[in-house]
């Protein structure tokens, strides 16, 4: 995942090798962007067939709740 | 050429029509000769609940391969539940598997514009750092294709596709890999009539595909495929049937690796599939039946 990517990159700032020298501003751009891979791939990993139903549901002509969970 | 006799019309050279997207330039070869074959039981049902949204309920209790050193196949016995949902509608289609162990597969497709459509395929895990996940971006245009890909792993890929004359289209693709330095660029060309199918690929990963379909009466084709991996050697050959009959599709190939292959769909009333499938791999004395049943649309 990009967050290989990105952990590298953390782990690179982390030893403090060029600590100095990589800005403040795009590590701190490299962290949040890994934290909101993270986020986004959880969210997309319980909410995607959720979506899907909920998506269905409300599409025209309206399913009964029933017809979702009953097997004919 | 355009008005050798016969009264065939004059090529348009403006009006070409639209080729087919790249990664689908084998599709004949592809569905004829590839079927989904499976070792075990399978059971899948769907259920519609209007014409755009369905639910699918799908078991399969076999044996799947695990890729070892030695010589012997390595076959694990797995039984898995899935669930899944299809939204489809013309301009956008979702689709979602999930399976007993986790595993999430999600694919997207939604038209942004008329000609620009995004695509999305996911495999989701739970495990850390086994997830994939690809955007494409396609652009249709008159005449022509394009797509441009981005993946996990910073793999970036485009390719592009253009009909040159009614019949034969040339396309081209690139991709890079960002974690390991690696580029390749691969060419493809696919030549169609009436009848028949021809189409050809060559990568520089040292890949060159060729294959060929040839409908030879109403109900059933031929095809035959070729494929050379100059990395390691390996030549491929196959040659296999598709015939489609009022209420069956049978699929049978036969490879240079001296594997057979079939696969049956049987339509036994309104709905109601029977599959069988079976794969004999003659050199590796590797044997696999599988049976199946497929309910709803």
């Amino acid at each position: 995942m990009a967050s290989r990517v990105s952990s590298k990159g953390k782990a690179k700032a982390a030893k403090g090798l060029k600590g100095s020298e990589e800005s403040s501003a795009g590590r701190f751009v490299k962290e949040w962007s890994t934290w909101a891979m993270k986020k986004a791939k959880v969210v997309a990993h319980y909410g995607f067939i959720p979506l899907i139903i909920v998506i269905g549901m409300n599409s025209e002509p309206k399913p009964q709740l029933t017809q979702l969970f009953s097997p004919v | 050429m355009g008005e050798a006799g016969k009264g065939e019309k004059r090529v348009d050279y403006m009006n070409l029509p639209c080729p087919l997207p790249f990664e689908e330039i084998q599709r004949e070869a592809l569905m004829s000769l590839k079927p989904e074959l499976f070792e075990g039981l399978r059971f899948d049902f769907t259920k519609g609940l209007n014409h755009k949204f369905s639910l699918s309920h799908s078991i399969f209790m076999g044996s799947t391969e695990v890729p070892s050193q030695s010589k012997d196949t390595i076959k694990i016995p797995t039984a898995h539940y899935e669930f899944g949902a299809n939204f489809l509608d013309p301009k956008l289609m979702l689709v979602g598997r999930v399976l007993t162990d986790g595993r999430l597969n999600a694919r997207v497709k939604c038209d942004l514009t008329d000609n620009l459509t995004l695509k999305i395929n996911a495999q989701l895990t739970n495990e850390p750092h086994f997830s994939q996940g690809m955007f494409n971006f396609d652009y249709k245009g008159s005449d022509y294709r394009t797509q441009f890909q981005i993946g996990n792993n910073a793999f970036y890929g485009a390719n592009y596709i253009q009909s040159v004359t009614p019949h034969l289209s040339l396309g081209s693709e690139v991709f890079w890999l960002g974690h390991q330095r690696k580029s390749g660029i691969g060419f493809a060309a696919r030549y169609n009539k009436d009848k028949m199918v021809a189409t050809g690929q060559i990568a520089s990963t040292g890949i060159v595909a060729l294959s060929y379909v040839q409908k030879v009466t109403e109900q059933g084709s031929l095809a035959s495929d070729f494929m050379y991996n100059h990395m390691t050697g390996d030549v491929t050959s196959s040659f296999g049937y598709d015939y489609i009959f009022r209420q069956c599709r049978l699929r049978g190939k036969i490879d240079s690796n001296g594997v057979v292959a079939a696969f049956l769909e049987e339509r036994l009333n309104m709905g109601v599939n029977f599959i069988l499938s079976a794969e004999i791999d003659h050199l590796k004395k590797d044997y696999k039946f599988g049976f199946g049943m497929t309910l709803g649309e």
